[in-house]
């Protein structure tokens, strides 16, 4: 091949090189899910989470990071409307799903939280046989279909049928934690939501169970968008799309904290060269 | 704050610069040895490229332990990954030292041209400025003086063209024309220190603004003003 083989030289042209190297956006277009406008989070009056706006998008891992107290956990939860079950919590600003207003006054809070599941750290399953664990869900939300299919279908998503398909009808707590875990991912699939939210969802497991959730997450955004909290930064650059970091102000007095969000973009930014100060230093571990 | 990161990655920074101002004495040493035609001189400078071999490798080492144990992210990241390609460029630098040690041995006792070995204490001393250059700025994290390395490899790109009319200069004895076409590969190896140097420069514009970017593009014509890099 010469030089001058302009046909054959194309594909190894520095740009195509470049683009190559990129990890992402894989391709497919962003598809915003998620639009949250100027959303504060108060409990009794005092602000928990202030001035966040983001977009969430359709089948990517996002990650919320940041110290305790910086509100991720707050912010996730107005997500499916769980800060609804706490009364002394007050949700203003935006968040649109699919284009609709998620706290509009015709939005069911029970079909919101049917479309976007939830994991939570410590794995919750009910003490029941695992089957009905899975069964849960349907059997309470009259869904049709052939119940048996569904619990096999949502285990198998959940990464855990090869290890109970024989052992159905055992208490879920006989499980290992790991397990457990995959169970209640499992029980969330059963519902068939559009979104699952994490919260902290590998804290308590070992490093195997880590892997094991960590390699699902990566199965399970082909079909589903995944929302997780971690404060595992390696966990963050490991699965995530896109990344959110959030942190704490403090009052001028000293007295009052309120979560903010620093920096969000492709983690790959977020942990190579990010924009922020405050970024660089929590990733880098000179916080604080 | 991590204080043990901190500590590797001062100390991969210091050995960075030890090896450095290693790369500037085997280079002090060829340029004499070949200049004074000092043989036992550039069998010195052949067996001090060990000095440099062993910072290169614990370098080397330094970096794999840190990236498994301590995972660095963000600007300490991008430092290590600078740190593991200026590595590899002053190892580079020091090689070409060698080279340039065993071509002195070769043309021994051949009668040489002052000219040339004035062209290429010139081309030294310009590089012993850029070698500076590339260690201080990446040091400092100064762009500015990052960038300057390109105007000082130009110069040294001219000098190294003018060998080549040099050695057509000296005439058809097959003595003085061996001497020349060895001389011409002597040239040639200076040349390259000072484009491993630019590549230093570039390494700190990485560290410094997270873009990687290559300061001239040898295979396509730079901005008005500046000369193309020699292959």
């Amino acid at each position: 091949m010469t030089v001058t083989d302009a046909a054959r030289m194309a594909p190894v042209s520095p740009a195509s090189l470049a683009d190559r190297a990129r990890p992402l956006p894989d391709g497919t277009p962003r598809e915003t899910l998620f639009g949250v406008e100027s959303l504060r989070v108060s409990y009794s009056g005092v602000p928990a989470l202030e001035g966040v706006s983001l977009e969430i998008y359709r089948n990517r891992v996002t990650a919320f990071i940041g110290p305790s107290g910086c509100g991720k956990s707050t912010f996730i939860r107005c997500f499916n409307r769980m800060n609804d079950l706490i009364p002394t919590a007050r949700v203003e600003g935006h968040i649109s799903y699919h284009g609709v207003d998620l706290y509009g006054p015709e939005v069911d809070p029970v079909e919101v939280r049917k479309r976007i599941g939830m994991v939570f750290q410590k794995p919750n399953p009910f003490p029941k046989s695992i089957y009905d664990n899975v069964a849960f869900g349907p059997r309470v939300l009259r869904m049709g279909g052939e119940l048996d299919e569904r619990v096999e279908q949502a285990l198998r998503r959940a990464a855990l049928w090869d290890e109970v398909k024989d052992r159905l009808k055992e208490r879920a707590l006989s499980l290992s934690g790991g397990q457990q875990q995959r169970l209640c991912i499992a029980r969330c699939l059963a519902v068939e939501p559009d979104v699952i939210l994490m919260d902290e969802p590998a804290s308590a497991l070992d490093p195997i169970s880590t892997t094991a959730i960590e390699d699902l997450m990566h199965e399970l955004k082909e079909s589903y968008t995944i929302v997780i909290v971690t404060h595992n930064m390696q966990q963050a650059a490991r699965v995530a799309d896109m990344t959110a970091f959030f942190s704490v102000k403090v009052s001028d007095d000293g007295k009052r904290r309120t979560g903010i969000l620093v920096e969000y973009d492709e983690t790959p930014t977020i942990f190579t060269k990010p924009a922020d100060q405050r970024t660089e230093d929590y990733v880098t571990g000179r916080f604080g | 704050m991590r204080l043990t990161l901190q500590e590797d990655l001062d100390g991969l920074e210091a050995a960075l610069q030890e090896e450095g101002e290693l790369v500037l004495r085997s280079l002090r040493g060829a340029l004499n040895a070949v200049v004074d035609g000092d043989t036992e001189l550039a069998d010195e400078v052949i067996a001090f490229d060990d000095e440099v071999d062993e910072r290169y490798y614990a370098i080397e080492e330094g970096i794999q332990s840190l990236l498994a144990r301590q995972t660095p992210v963000a600007a300490d990241l991008r430092l290590v990954l600078a740190v593991l390609h200026d590595n590899l460029h002053l190892e580079r630098m020091a090689d070409y030292c060698v080279t340039i040690a065993k071509l002195t041995k070769l043309v021994e006792g051949i009668a040489q041209d002052s000219t040339l070995l004035e062209g290429f204490e010139e081309m030294g001393r310009r590089l012993e400025e850029m070698i500076r250059v590339a260690l201080d700025s990446f040091a400092a994290r100064n762009l500015e003086q990052a960038e300057s390395l390109v105007h000082l490899d130009d110069l040294v790109d001219r000098a190294n063209r003018r060998v080549v009319g040099h050695v057509l200069d000296l005439g058809g004895d097959p003595e003085r024309r061996e001497w020349g076409l060895r001389m011409i590969i002597v040239s040639r190896c200076l040349e390259r220190i000072g484009d491993h140097a630019v590549d230093i420069g570039e390494q700190t514009a990485y560290l410094v603004t997270g873009e990687f970017r290559e300061f001239t593009d040898a295979s396509h014509p730079g901005p008005p003003g500046t000369a193309p890099r020699e292959l």
